[in-house]
């Protein structure tokens, strides 16, 4: 898919890249030169973006595809009872309805963490947009007049949108019995799964408290609102399998899927994934493409679907929380107890939501030193659209309430944020979870915390109506993973990288060009990467975690190295130099004559026959099933964030003077792309922090559906002054001592935002998001 | 659905009489294809009045008023010195309307008889005095834009009427105006609350209000009558029936129709004061 | 069993075809249209050009931009016969050539601006758009301009350093 097309030579390698960023540590590399790593090299796949020429799911031309468009209902949960499509049969250029009598009975089921979701709605719809049928036609308005025409007869049935309710002692449960677990809580009540981490003595350390502060705090559902709302197409293929065009974050996870739901062989499974205009977590986990399978294989036509910016809204959110703390200080501001309540409030079907739950809230003490600390947390169906992965996965939520808490106690203690965070932050090695299964720091936290409190001038005087708020936050990193990557080194000296990472902007493909560059000692132009095929490249687990800096940059690096070794025995054999006289580095061959170039070493290796050399590299961490999260996390990502504000206290209206962002990198691969994943994330963090929330109405239909009434960051949001730094002290996992960072930058912004209001204007706010409104009533009841 | 091209006033009229209901006008669209697309509207035939050759020109200034076309778009009509030196709040108001290139094709008229409660130019023009002036069968009658909006999405325009300008009449010598919203973030949004007051060389004000009741409101008072201008804004706002909704709830609606009436009269004394110095 | 209709293919909808003569990017095109379709379906759909994305279809993400008659309008928003005799340029005409780049495309790469993409081409002509009437604009200005043009990896920074590096060799060249 996506082969390296003919690319028009870039401007310049490298450029400055804005005066807000804190000087990195790197020089500017040059392409060839072994310095590729290091260096702002240019997006890869870039120019196409910039000319339209990047072709996603919805610009692929398949001409003779029929179109597909979805039935849905008014209404949120509704047990249909008949569904008549004569009328919808008979207008023009209809090809089929399909519904689930039309399918395998049972309706297959297929899910990530609870085989919960059916093909097509199974006699009753659970939330807003779930399809009840599905229509085929000629074309996009043949479907759509047609899908208008079915008829579903349905009874309305009570359903649950919101905490109070989904846990109500008598509330209607949401999965059907024949998918509830039959064991756990979930066997009677709305709680899917839960999760319970503690450590030392509660009661002891509480007593020695001086300062207990107590609050509730809530975090909004939101939606990912990729700009390319995506789509997928499905080719029914002469042997009897699918082709499966989808821009998913994991071709290989819906390869599994499709052929497990179609009862059918890997090989008959072909993913096509092209590049995701944005996925951010929500475009990983299968949902339409069996039933958009099941279609093209009934009609044997290639099926076409297209989603709406509206579609997605009921397809992907991040998981509402609303959560308890209870903290206890030492009059020094020492931490000494943290307990933690939360519910997250997951959709009407499991996807990934009961891991978020258990891995957000797995960090949900902080990267503190915490005597005493026990988390209680649990993952609540409701009739809502279910909720997945969503850049910083659960961490932002009880980031939210944990930094808040540290607030509260330093305004209790008359100390700044800064300084309680100061004493209680962690230091590289200890562990800031333990337990059975501790988790200690991996990095020099504490620098980035000094790093953003100079950035952002923390103890300058400010004028009345201004504040500052600093905060911090951690996320785990993938526990497990596996990534297999090819390099072929070419006899022309130019090379291809097999890596199935998806590259939905992160820049993925990007920092392979870099690596083979420099391993192999060929120019950034020479390397080619293809991925979004799972016929052509070879498996890797997903695409998600912030992992592929990692995981497939060690199993690219591998590839690179084994292609080295591979170059050093057929020189040998082909020169007949004793193997004891050569050596091999990044990038060269090490001879009795002097360095070679290594695509030239393996030019001579190679000799007349020409052919090439194919390298094989593996990552592989296996979990540990003893660890509640199935494995140690293989980094954390650390993010300090700290804002200054300006409240106008009239109108509740905030002004961002500055945001400042400091990220633990390990080590900066390619500069330019971590700004960039920097200040994306910082943005995007600002969207939940102030203005982003679904708002659903007591039908449990969403009231503020698409682009219009749900309004995220625009260039007019950005702070005045974005600044974003890194700490990077080469001391991450991945090569060259790199970790991933896609998501450091949104797991404390509304921690950091709250706190500057707070210092501005003297009100606490404890639901997110900060709105004008919000602020306004806070000072409203202040005053009243 | 059918597309029109007409090429004359009495030909898209013609068109308008045939149709009726089943008619709808099409200028700048930006309201007309979002109804189009969530199926809120579904006419058999548009009348594109963009290629009328026989309309005023898109806007005319005259010594009295600025008289403005059915097609003259908000960014055309900002960009406009006559209009920015007369009527500072209308262009403060139109570049608040979406974005760049949504005011390339939004006309100020279409946005008026689209007549949206919460249409960020309505509390000016109606605030300014604005009248319309409309042709139908009958010929042509003009109407004081007060009159003009009804309710929700509803106007006194007919549905065989077209509204072929909009009057600014040119605010009296030692008059200032401001405009002020409050929004949900900074960039491109809709109104929470919007508010233009005018104030004329004899402390007379018109404040008009977007978003807190069904219909774009204007009220009138003389600052003299009043102990304060506290009072005076209490006066004015007294008239507003702000609703909860998706974008905020009635009490703060209400409290910042105050906070903006008072920020708009105080700007738009100052330019006042400033246009007298 | 999947319920098959009686019908094969038919024409596209009810409404008639209009047929409409336009240029984009400087060369003569015609389509053939039912009234309902947008400049924008039918840029992608009947001329290929899907340089022009479908976001929010209802003018809130500037994903669709392209310049008629020398001015930035969101293409969801246009009714395709609305641009009969019209002039439309859309992403792929800003290049010189094709394959190659626009200075500030150059400098959309060159500033780390293009994460995703998706939104790229829209940003490209809103900014192409800005520079042309404010060759040499200001921070708060850029950020006014092109507030109608979403990007959710928020490349906004990056973006506002592209239009000054494009405004600085403008004026240089």
């Amino acid at each position: 898919m996506t082969e390296a097309p003919p690319r028009p030579a870039p401007a310049a390698p490298v450029r400055d890249h804005g005066a807000h960023r804190e000087a990195d540590p790197h020089d500017d590399g040059v392409a060839g030169t072994g310095r590729a790593v290091g260096s702002g090299v240019l997006r890869y796949g870039g120019a196409e973006r910039a000319t339209g020429a990047q072709q996603y799911v919805a610009d692929l031309p398949f001409p003779d595809a029929a179109q597909v468009a979805f039935v849905t209902l008014p209404v949120a949960r509704a047990r249909i009872t008949a569904i008549d499509t004569s009328a919808a049969l008979a207008l023009p250029g209809v090809v089929a309805v399909l519904t689930a009598d039309d399918l395998p009975q049972p309706v297959p089921r297929f899910g990530i963490s609870h085989q919960d979701r059916p093909v097509i709605a199974d006699g009753e719809v659970v939330f807003h947009g779930e399809p009840a049928a599905v229509v085929l036609a000629e074309t996009v308005d043949q479907a759509r007049a047609a899908s208008r025409a079915v008829v579903v007869h349905h009874e309305p049935l009570p359903g649950v949108y919101t905490l109070e309710a989904a846990l109500a002692p008598d509330a209607p449960l949401v999965h059907h019995p024949s998918v509830r677990p039959a064991s756990g809580p979930a066997a009677d009540s709305n709680v899917l799964d839960d999760a319970h981490y503690a450590w030392g003595d509660l009661e002891a350390e509480s007593a020695r408290a001086d300062v207990v502060v107590e609050n509730t705090y809530s975090f909004p559902m939101v939606t990912h609102f990729p700009i390319e709302p995506g789509g997928t197409v499905v080719v029914p293929t002469a042997d009897g399998g699918v082709e499966v065009y989808s821009p998913v974050q994991h071709p290989y996870l819906l390869q599994r899927v499709l052929a497990k739901v179609l009862d059918l062989p890997l090989t008959k499974v072909r993913v096509l994934a092209p590049d995701p205009g944005g996925g951010f977590g929500g475009k990983q986990n299968p949902r339409y493409e069996p039933l958009m399978a099941f279609l093209a294989l009934r009609t044997g036509r290639t099926c076409r679907l297209v989603h709406s910016l509206e579609d997605t809204f009921a397809m992907m959110r991040r998981a509402a929380c609303r959560i308890h703390a209870r903290t206890g200080f030492a009059s020094d501001g020492t931490v000494l107890t943290h307990e933690l309540r939360a519910d997250y409030l997951i959709g009407a079907y499991a996807d990934v939501a009961p891991r978020v739950m258990s891995k957000g809230s797995y960090v949900g003490a902080g990267p503190y030193r915490i005597p005493a600390v026990r988390i209680d947390a649990r993952a609540v169906l409701s009739n809502t659209t279910p909720s997945t992965a969503f850049r910083g996965f659960g961490c932002p939520q009880v980031a939210w309430a944990t930094e808040s808490q540290m607030d509260a106690a330093a305004r209790a203690l008359g100390l700044s944020g800064l300084e309680i965070r100061r004493r209680n932050l962690i230091g590289r090695g200890e562990a800031f979870v333990r337990g059975e299964c501790p988790a200690p720091s991996d990095g020099d936290w504490l620098e980035s915390l000094e790093k953003a409190a100079a950035l952002i001038d923390h103890d300058a005087p400010r004028p009345p109506g201004r504040g500052v708020g600093i905060a911090v936050a951690i996320k785990p990193g993938a526990t497990s993973g596996l990534s297999q990557s090819l390099v072929r080194l070419l006899y022309d000296g130019s090379a291809l990288a097999y890596a199935g990472t998806s590259d939905m902007g992160q820049g993925a493909r990007t920092l392979w060009q870099q690596i083979l560059a420099d391993e192999l000692g060929v120019g950034l132009d020479a390397v080619s990467v293809v991925s979004g095929d799972t016929d052509r490249v070879p498996f890797d687990l997903q695409t998600s975690a912030s992992r592929s800096t990692v995981f497939m940059g060690n199993a690219v690096l591998a590839a690179c190295r084994d292609i080295r070794a591979q170059v050093l025995e057929l020189f040998a054999e082909a020169t007949e130099t004793p193997v004891e006289l050569l050596g091999e580095g990044p990038g060269v061959l090490l001879t009795p004559e002097g360095e070679l170039p290594l695509p030239e070493a393996a030019r001579i290796a190679l000799g007349s026959l020409r052919g090439e050399f194919v390298g094989r590299g593996t990552s592989r961490m296996r979990g540990r099933s003893a660890h509640p999260l199935g494995g140690d996390a293989a980094f954390y990502e650390f993010n300090c964030t700290a804002i200054e504000v300006e409240v106008d206290t009239d109108t509740g209206e905030l002004l961002l003077l500055k945001h400042v962002s400091v990220s633990d990198v390990g080590t900066e691969l390619n500069p330019l792309q971590v700004v960039s994943q920097d200040e994306g994330a910082s943005i995007m963090g600002l969207g939940h922090s102030q203005m982003e929330q679904l708002l659903v109405g007591e039908d449990g239909v969403i009231r503020n559906l698409g682009a219009l009434d749900y309004r995220i960051p625009t260039f007019k949001d950005v702070p005045v002054e974005l600044v974003t730094a890194a700490v990077a002290n080469a001391d991450g996992p991945g090569p060259y001592g790199s970790k991933g960072i896609s998501e450091g930058a949104l797991l404390c912004t509304a921690g950091a935002l709250g706190a500057a209001v707070t210092d501005a204007a003297g009100v606490v706010l404890r639901d997110l998001p900060i709105t004008p409104e919000r602020v306004w009533r806070a000072l409203h009841d202040q005053t009243d | 659905m059918r597309y029109t091209s007409p090429r004359s006033a009495d030909e898209a009229l013609g068109l308008l009489a045939e149709h009726g209901a089943g008619a709808k006008v099409l200028a700048g669209g930006t309201d007309l294809l979002v109804a189009l697309r969530h199926r809120t509207v579904e006419p058999a035939v548009v009348v594109d009045i963009k290629r009328v050759d026989d309309f005023d020109e898109p806007v005319r200034v005259t010594d009295d008023a600025i008289v403005v076309g059915p097609t003259a778009t908000m960014g055309r009509l900002a960009e406009l010195e006559e209009v920015r030196r007369r009527h500072v709040a209308l262009v403060e108001a139109a570049l608040t309307v979406g974005s760049v290139a949504i005011r390339n094709r939004a006309s100020l008229v279409g946005n008026s008889c689209n007549a949206s409660p919460g249409a960020d130019t309505a509390p000016v023009l109606l605030a300014l005095g604005a009248t319309v002036t409309i042709a139908g069968p009958a010929g042509e009658r003009t109407v004081g834009l007060d009159d003009f909006f009804l309710g929700p999405r509803r106007t006194a325009c007919g549905p065989d009427e077209l509204v072929t300008a909009l009057h600014l009449p040119r605010p009296r010598p030692g008059s200032g105006s401001a405009f002020q919203r409050i929004t949900r973030r900074r960039g491109v949004d809709l109104g929470t609350v919007s508010i233009a007051a005018v104030l004329g060389p004899d402390d007379d004000v018109a404040l008009g209000m977007g978003a807190v009741g069904p219909r774009p409101l204007v009220a009138r008072t003389r600052l003299g009558d009043h102990e304060s201008t506290a009072a005076a804004v209490e006066h004015l706002v007294a008239a507003a029936t702000p609703i909860d909704d998706v974008r905020a709830g009635s009490d703060y609606r209400r409290a910042m129709l105050r906070v903006l009436a008072r920020r708009a009269l105080d700007t738009a004394a100052r330019r006042r004061d400033e246009e007298a110095a | 069993m999947t319920t098959f209709a009686a019908t094969g293919p038919s024409p596209d909808h009810e409404d008639p075809a209009v047929t409409v003569s336009t240029t984009v990017n400087g060369e003569h095109r015609t389509m053939s249209v039912p009234a309902h379709r947008t400049l924008l379906e039918a840029l992608r759909d009947q001329l290929a050009l899907t340089g022009s994305k479908t976001c929010c279809a209802e003018g809130e993400c500037g994903a669709c931009t392209v310049i008629l008659d020398g001015h930035p309008v969101t293409s969801c928003l246009v009714l395709a016969v609305e641009a009969e005799g019209r002039e439309v340029t859309t992403v792929e005409g800003l290049a010189p050539q094709p394959g190659e780049l626009s200075d500030l495309q150059e400098e959309f790469l060159a500033a780390g601006a293009v994460q995703c993409g998706f939104c790229i081409p829209g940003q490209v002509v809103a900014a192409e758009c800005l520079l042309r009437a404010n060759p040499t604009p200001s921070t708060a200005e850029i950020r006014e301009g092109m507030s109608g043009n979403l990007c959710r990896c928020a490349s906004y920074e990056r973006i506002v350093c592209a239009v000054h590096a494009t405004a600085e060799r403008r004026a240089g060249a």
